[in-house]
């Protein structure tokens, strides 16, 4: 029943999702390229982070959640097709506040790896030295790989977490306001990183800055009260937008 | 797996089943017969052995006395306990400086396992001697000093577990209220104190609870007449003394009354259950209600320019209660101590008891030894795996979960007592096992697993639900979260919980008496042989009177068994959060 996910494009078809009564999110329908980073930017509670959890189906662990509609991963429909936790293995993610879990940066990084299976000493050590190198952390913590992971600053954390779900070899990494909780200078960290990481992995990052969004993305989305408003190239969308609430969200009159 | 969680979950519910069989089972009769109008308002407690079933009574049969007795006593040591534990606690959790808090709370933890019979102890020694100075008949006994030894009693459970509540309270509240223009003392009465509100209820559950179902510490200060209540120093009985007096030599009729006497304590427990779900219930509701509620503006003027003087006032109530409480608890410490480690010898420690020879502790000991072992052995596992399965398997508002929650509260309110019946009537006749350590284990492994239970889910609450979404977003099933994420990141509160239900077990007499064995005995060459633990034996000696000096020693060592499994919690705690919390 369960298929390779294979590709990294994503097709969002007619989605609708329900939390109980209150419709989150309304018709949406989007392609989302691979090795690209594409935006969702909004308001608050427009629905961007809804429908990125929808990418993973982390929505599935919130009560009364409801998803209409069809989300392709390559030709792989992800609520029909795919086991969920194989879903979750190909699609990482990143959320808002770094969450390292209670453990070494090493176990950190392993744990992915050893739900896979592999227990491999020399291959945990392989993955880790190359998760760490890609998310340009492995010289500053090449020496502190045995201490916990709650002892590094909130920067260092987050990339972590993004090494962490580097670590199973994801085709896409969802990033839930990665940067939201850090310092500027970290801020800039994760957004380089992310410039050389999707020459691996596409990426979808929600973010509330619109500065970010031009400077790191390739496709971006504004959403608005669960609908997606529009979608484009992101020069368009920030030069020439099409739609005047996109206009007037991106020029700071409301938001 | 979530089969597996769910049968160990359904354990409590079938015990509570069980346990309301065997108990009606065995008083029903002594009802019927007596008449349950006779048996519940009936004045007289007369009980005669010669009663049998097919004949006329000779005794009477009321227990209106010692009903009355037990609501009297449970007042009074909510009274005492409930006020100064809450205040104590609101102390200890928002006013206490930082270098003496850790110590502070530390001590009110250990205080937490002190044996029951201790306290019974100290009151009978000390206090009843003390008070008799100001009575006309010369002894202290009476309400008035099971109010506060009672009260004395249940601090430590209501100071723990309203302070976790309090500090479990977000700071953003109180920063919230702070920026505001609130005082200190504003913040930490009108809105962190209430915010805590539900944990503190449940604290106050559980003091009930042990106040209503203590059995030991009762039956050494009350005086034990089976008449009302007539005076703070007058001698009184309870439902729960009562049985644990006559217990012994009750036949028929009478054995039947002792049993119908447990229903009537376990009423009382789902009654007070009932009570107080109700009152949490409102509570939520007038939460949601209270920005409605109607002021006079002269009366709100007024409230503004008291608000202040009267926070500092609480606050001086806070600082005096702590001082009460530690004076208290440490005094108990300090003075059974002092009395006992002189009169702790080798022979005493060492010798086995042969029929006829002194005092000595040593079966004691190995007997509460093993009855930890085979308790926990027993409880740990499912007391765990219930709470993983009510707070990771399940979704909330579940009606098979509310039933598991209702019969784990109902496991932890039945006195102790009850469970010493239940046990008797079912595993040592029914299950054939006799007076023996199994049956003593296995009663008291089904009165810890409600403790293993709730700090058990307490930590797996504590842990961040990023932690599980973290796992999950890397495609961990939610078994592999569980035990390679949430429990790990639990395990110092899970050590906790384990660590206070073995004090539990120490500490416990009531339920071991009649299941266990209650004389001096030679050490226990199995599981099947009886013994007598170490709690047990304390209140033998006390009773006797004989054995003063080694009843001292007995209490002594039984206090530094308790002090020496919270300095390893302790030590283990501190050991697991370092290795879990950075650097």
């Amino acid at each position: 029943m369960s298929k390779a996910i294979q590709s990294a494009n994503v097709s969002i078809k007619d989605v609708n999702l329900f939390y109980s009564d209150f419709q989150a999110l309304k018709d949406i329908n989007m392609e989302i390229p691979a090795n690209q980073v594409t935006a969702f930017i909004g308001p608050s509670g427009c629905g961007k982070s809804t429908l990125l959890r929808c990418l993973n189906r982390m929505n599935d662990l919130i009560e009364g959640c409801k998803v209409e509609g069809t989300i392709k991963v390559g030709d792989v429909d992800i609520y029909r097709e795919v086991e969920v936790n194989e879903l979750r293995r190909s699609i990482g993610m990143v959320f808002q506040k770094p969450n390292p879990f209670p453990m070494s940066v090493y176990d950190n990084i392993a744990y992915g790896a050893r739900i896979y299976g592999i227990r491999k000493r020399s291959e945990l050590d392989e993955i880790v030295e190359r998760t760490l190198k890609q998310s340009a952390m492995w010289e500053e913590l090449k020496d502190r790989l045995r201490k916990s992971a709650l002892g590094l600053s909130g920067g260092q954390q987050q990339r972590l977490c993004i090494a962490r779900a580097l670590a199973v070899d994801p085709k896409i990494l969802l990033m839930d306001e990665p940067t939201s909780a850090l310092d500027p200078i970290s801020t800039g960290k994760i957004e380089e990183l992310c410039a050389e990481l999707k020459q691996t992995v596409t990426i979808v990052i929600v973010t509330h800055n619109m500065q970010q969004a031009t400077r790191i993305s390739d496709k971006t989305g504004f959403f608005l009260l669960g609908d997606l408003v529009e979608y484009g190239d992101t020069e368009q969308i920030f030069e020439a937008p099409r739609m005047p609430e996109t206009e007037r969200y991106i020029t700071g009159r409301f938001g | 797996m979530t089969v597996v969680f769910g049968i160990a979950a359904a354990f409590s519910v079938v015990a509570v089943i069980v346990i309301c069989i065997f108990l009606f089972v065995r008083g029903i009769p002594a009802m019927a017969k007596v008449g349950l109008f006779d048996f519940l308002f009936g004045v007289d407690w007369r009980p005669n052995n010669n009663d049998v079933f097919d004949q006329a009574l000779e005794g009477m049969y009321g227990i209106l006395p010692m009903i009355v007795g037990t609501l009297c006593a449970t007042a009074g040591a909510l009274l005492v306990g409930g006020t100064i534990g809450y205040l104590t606690a609101i102390f200890l959790a928002k006013f206490c400086p930082k270098k003496i808090k850790g110590i502070l709370s530390q001590v009110v933890n250990l205080l937490a396992g002190i044996p029951s019979v201790i306290f019974g102890f100290f009151g009978m020694r000390v206090l009843s001697p003390f008070l008799g100075i100001f009575t006309s008949n010369g002894s202290g006994s009476g309400i008035f000093l099971v109010s506060i030894v009672l009260g004395i009693m249940i601090l430590p459970t209501v100071v723990s577990l309203s302070k976790n509540a309090i500090e479990a309270v977000p700071d953003a509240y109180y920063e919230g209220a702070r920026a505001l223009g609130a005082s200190h003392e504003q913040a930490v009465f009108k809105v962190v104190v209430p915010a805590g509100r539900s944990g503190v209820l449940a604290s106050l559950i559980l003091g009930v609870g042990r106040a209503m179902g203590e059995t030991m510490a009762v039956v050494m200060v009350a005086g034990n007449s089976p008449v009302f209540p007539t005076g703070l120093f007058r001698s009184f009985c309870t439902l729960t003394a009562t049985i644990v007096k006559e217990m012994g030599y009750a036949e028929d009729v009478h054995l039947s009354s002792l049993f119908a006497i447990g229903c009537v304590l376990l009423v009382f427990v789902l009654i007070v259950n009932l009570i107080l779900h109700m009152v949490s219930r409102e509570k939520k509701s007038n939460r949601n209600g209270r920005q409605g509620r109607l002021v006079p503006d002269w009366l709100r003027g007024f409230y503004a320019k008291i608000d202040r003087p009267l926070g500092k006032f609480k606050k001086g109530c806070c600082y005096g209660a702590a001082a009460f409480s530690t004076v208290a608890l440490a005094g108990i410490v300090l003075f059974v101590m002092i009395n006992g480690i002189p009169h702790i010898t080798w022979d005493f420690l060492t010798n086995n008891y042969t029929y006829g020879s002194g005092p000595t502790i040593m079966p004691a000991l190995a007997a509460t030894g093993l009855l930890i072992v085979v308790s926990m052995v027993i409880a740990i596992p499912i007391g765990i795996a219930t709470a993983i399965y009510l707070h990771e398997y399940t979704k909330r508002g579940n009606k098979l979960v509310k039933v598991i929650r209702s019969a784990i509260e109902v496991l932890s309110g039945v006195p102790s007592i009850v469970y010493g019946l239940f046990g008797m009537a079912f595993f040592c006749t029914f299950m054939n096992l006799g007076t023996s350590i199994i049956s003593g284990s296995l009663t008291v492994t089904i009165m810890i697993l409600p403790v293993i239970v709730r700090s058990t889910e307490e930590a797996l609450i504590a842990v961040p639900d990023s932690y599980r979404e973290g796992s999950y977003a890397l495609g961990a099933t939610k078994l592999r979260t569980v035990f390679k994420v949430v429990l790990p990141s639990a395990l110092p509160g899970i050590l906790a919980a384990v660590i206070l239900a073995i004090g539990r077990v120490v500490s416990e007499s009531a339920p071991l008496v009649y299941t266990m064995g209650a004389s001096p005995r030679p050490a226990p060459s199995g599981l099947s042989s009886p013994g007598t633990s170490l709690a047990v034996l304390l209140y033998y000696y006390t009773g006797e009177g004989l054995y003063l000096d080694q009843a001292y020693a007995t209490a002594a060592i039984l206090m530094i068994i308790v002090l020496g499994l919270n300095l390893l919690s302790t030590f283990l705690v501190k050991k697991l959060q370092r290795r879990t919390t950075g650097a």
